[in-house]
């Protein structure tokens, strides 16, 4: 009976694209330019094994990692523009790699389908710090320029962040580059250095249970997140007032056919509303945040200004 | 979750049917490994590395477990039966156990090697267990003045890999060191040495080199001479047994071996074969049938084979807990860990301890799968030892080209692995030391970042790197690192020489 819905369903939805509808013919190759494992491999993994219902074909996830995604997305825009291969891009990365100088792809080279996963950038403090609010935080920067914030790399996304607080703030910090986020975290924690950027989901872990290990003093939204509820936006407290975070989402190459694209973007809609696949986003610590393929493009395009306009300016 | 309940979900969650067969399929491949003579145990478990890419974590790593304590073991078969050690681990086993053999106790000889090796590598779990998670919590203490002197320290261990030639063991480290500079710095984010090969951007991938340096190296050294064939292993009725006087008799000498295999386990610098000479040598001290060494004694074969194995466990504990291998099968196990998105630390006792004490359930069920393999299968083993080097090469040619494309999906790889075996050939020719450029790639960025990030924070001042008791305590572990090997390498060739005027 299930399934006799489900294809009554979908011959419904099906009738009215048939006059342009496309299909892939086999299976469909996603690229992830991250090792298998990796965050970004871990994401798009989930949502592929829910995906393949809506699309009918298998997806085989194909990892390029190296050179902080290079080579994947290189890959990726160098593909046949058939349907036959998508793959996953990561902002602000993406745009930023797109914008240096000596770029092998700039945003025109793809087209975006749908945005899958965001995470919020956020300010956190040891629990024992002195700092209670990123006021405190600001003043005390202000008068001592020495204070200490460990990154995830030189101009990597959490410095970028750092460095958005430091500007709007008006004062001077010493960064200090660590591996990765875990990395960066930990020196934190141990403190070694007084203050960090990271996302949302990174210190989640590390800031609730009876002995809280660090403190987020704001975020980087333009309205405050759901799972710090209490904890006010940089706007809100005359700091930097625009969104800032990461995103991860799907784009074809360039040139792939419009009704492609409408397949992928009604394919991926319907995966990312069903609740099995919600269910599964939420298991693993995923905050997913479906945007149609217009809605990423503007995201794209906002992403691409920022790092042409803002984050250029930002480390001189 | 405490130690207890996670040791037990350890044991459920590597009791899968899954699990099960990988254990007892890379255990078999593992002693194959260790009895073919010129492959050994570091080899196998690079060659087999790439195979575990696409598995579970644990699953991987229980078959890299398996195919190391496999193969330690496997050694002790061609040395019992054609004289030829399969592993240099098991050079002291050749001695008693040959004897044995033209005495046509073959396979008694063969009993008392697994029987010891299973005890030795049993046993070693144990200080698995107890040593690694207190280590890891004091890992979570080291900040980066600690990291640099860590590394420090770790390099000293080149002073002990390389105990033939001090100065050519330092010329390999630091080879390795240079090659560990190529990519993106770490610290400003500059492009070096990279030739503007993009896929150089990460640096060198220490896998690939391993697969390069240890195994296509190795066929270079086999094409090198003319293919012949091995010796007839010995002929032996397939009875095997053990008395429980016997075992009554072995048992001092396993316990003493176990400890003096665990001990240098631990160490850095000094691997299983070293650990079987001393094993050996303590058994012959304290036997109470002195008069039978030299002639075939149990008691030698079994010194020997229970150190060797009981080094596998031990050695575990700085690669799991501090990043910091030992010998060159930890460094290729550490590769492994790295590729599944694990780094070696305390973050494996806390956010991975679920994966890690699944590895150990593994570890200690492996165990039991040398036991019967080695006991069932020691006739076809013996066979096998004598496999022809022109099967040999093709197929571990093969295997090294799949395995370093299989990494990053990517043919420079390829390239940089033949480089690579070229580099290990060159290297063995100039009797310098793969391991030493193995341990300087991946100790290399350890300190730069330790160095640079402290000075960084101190804005320049050095005394940031006194500054800790902690830094104080890896400063002496330093001294003893540079001391030990050369203290080692004099008590091993004293007892190689009474070994053999015995």
């Amino acid at each position: 009976m299930k399934k006799l819905f489900a294809l009554l369903a979908f011959a419904l939805i099906a009738t009215p694209l048939a006059a342009q509808a496309w299909e892939p013919t086999g299976d469909v190759t996603v690229i992830v330019a991250y090792k298998a494992g990796s965050g970004t491999d871990t994401g798009a993994r989930v949502l592929a094994s829910e995906a393949e219902k809506n699309i009918g074909k298998t997806l085989v996830i194909n990892n390029l990692p190296g050179a902080d995604g290079k080579i994947g997305w290189t890959q990726l825009i160098n593909s046949k523009p058939d349907g036959q291969t998508i793959g996953f891009i990561n902002l602000p990365t993406f745009t930023s790699l797109a914008t240096k100088p000596d770029a092998t792809f700039s945003i025109e080279d793809i087209v975006p389908i749908a945005n899958h996963l965001t995470e919020t950038g956020v300010v956190v403090v040891p629990a024992n710090s002195p700092w209670q609010t990123i006021q405190d935080l600001v003043n005390a920067a202000k008068e001592k320029p020495d204070y200490k914030a460990s990154t995830n790399g030189v101009e990597a996304s959490n410095h970028i962040a750092a460095q958005l607080l430091a500007k709007s703030g008006g004062f001077d910090y010493k960064a200090i580059p660590y591996g990765g986020t875990a990395d960066q975290l930990l020196a934190l924690r141990q403190g070694e250095v007084d203050f960090s950027c990271a996302k949302v989901a990174d210190v989640l872990p590390l800031v609730g249970g009876e002995k809280p290990e660090l403190r987020v003093l704001g975020v980087f939204a333009e309205e405050r997140v759901p799972e710090f509820p209490n904890v006010p936006t940089l706007k809100e407290s005359g700091l930097y007032d625009k969104w800032y975070g990461s995103a991860r989402g799907l784009v074809a190459p360039k040139g792939t056919p419009p009704e492609v694209i409408d397949f992928y973007v009604q394919a991926f809609k319907k995966t990312m509303e069903d609740p099995a696949n919600i269910e599964a986003h939420k298991k693993a610590g995923l905050n997913m945040n479906f945007m149609d393929n217009q809605q990423f493009a503007k995201l794209i395009q906002e992403q691409d200004a920022f790092a042409k306009e803002v984050a250029n300016d930002l480390f001189k | 979750m405490d130690t207890l309940s996670l040791m037990g979900s350890g044991f459920l969650q590597a009791l899968t049917p899954l699990n099960l067969l990988m254990m007892a399929l890379s255990t078999a491949v593992g002693v194959t490994i260790g009895c073919l003579p010129g492959l050994s145990a570091a080899m196998g478990v690079a060659l087999l590395l790439p195979v575990t890419f696409g598995m579970d974590p644990a699953t991987g790593l229980i078959i890299l477990g398996g195919i190391y304590c496999g193969a330690i073991f496997g050694g002790s078969i061609s040395a019992i039966l054609i004289h030829t050690p399969g592993t240099p681990a098991s050079a002291a086993t050749a001695i008693e156990g040959y004897q044995m053999t033209l005495r046509g106790e073959a396979a008694k000889a063969l009993t008392v090697a697994c029987f010891a090796s299973f005890c030795g590598g049993l046993l070693s779990c144990v200080s698995l267990y107890f040593f690694a998670p207190p280590l890891a919590q004091l890992a979570m203490k080291f900040k980066s003045p600690e990291y640099f002197w860590l590394s420090l320290f770790g390099l000293t261990i080149i002073a002990g890999v390389s105990s033939k030639s001090m100065l050519k063991g330092l010329m390999s480290g630091v080879l390795g060191l240079l090659i560990s500079t190529v990519g993106m710095d770490p610290m400003e984010g500059v492009p070096r040495f990279m030739f503007g090969q993009s896929s150089l951007y990460n640096g060198v991938d220490v896998t690939c080199a391993l697969i390069g340096l240890f195994s296509m190296s190795q066929i270079l050294i086999l094409a090198e001479k003319k293919i012949q064939p091995r010796p007839q292993a010995a002929k032996f009725k397939t009875k095997f047994e053990l008395s429980g006087k016997e075992v009554k008799r072995l048992s001092p000498t396993i316990i003493r071996s176990w400890i003096i295999g665990n001990i240098i386990g631990i160490l850095p610098g000094a691997g299983a074969s070293i650990a079987c000479f001393i094993g050996y040598n303590e058994a012959r001290r304290f036997s109470k049938r002195k008069d039978e060494f030299g002639k075939g004694s149990i008691e030698g074969v079994a010194g020997s084979e229970a150190a060797n194995n009981a080094v596998t466990g031990g050695s575990l504990i700085p690669m799991l807990t501090l990043g910091i291998p030992g010998e060159s099968v930890t460094a290729v196990l550490m590769g492994g860990l790295i590729i599944h998105g694990l780094q070696p630390g305390p973050e494996l006792f806390s956010t991975y301890a679920g994966m890690t004490y699944t590895f150990f359930a593994g570890f200690v069920l492996v165990q039991f799968f040398m036991l019967f393999i080695g006991m069932l299968g020691c006739k076809g083993f013996a066979q096998i030892s004598r496999l022809s080097d022109a099967i040999l090469i093709p197929s571990i040619f093969l295997l090294c080209v799949v395995g370093s494309y299989a990494i990053h999906n990517n043919v420079v790889e390829v390239v940089i692995m033949m480089i690579f075996g070229v580099i290990g050939f060159l290297v063995r020719k100039f009797d310098m030391n793969a391991t030493a450029i193995v341990l300087g790639m991946i100790l290399g960025p350890i300190g730069e970042r330790g160095l640079r990030r402290s000075l960084m924070l101190s804005d320049g001042d050095p005394s940031i790197l006194f500054s800790t008791p902690l830094c104080w305590l890896l400063i002496a572990l330093c001294v003893l690192g540079v001391l030990s090997p050369l203290l080692m390498d004099r008590m091993e060739r004293k007892m190689r020489e009474k070994a053999h005027t015995a």
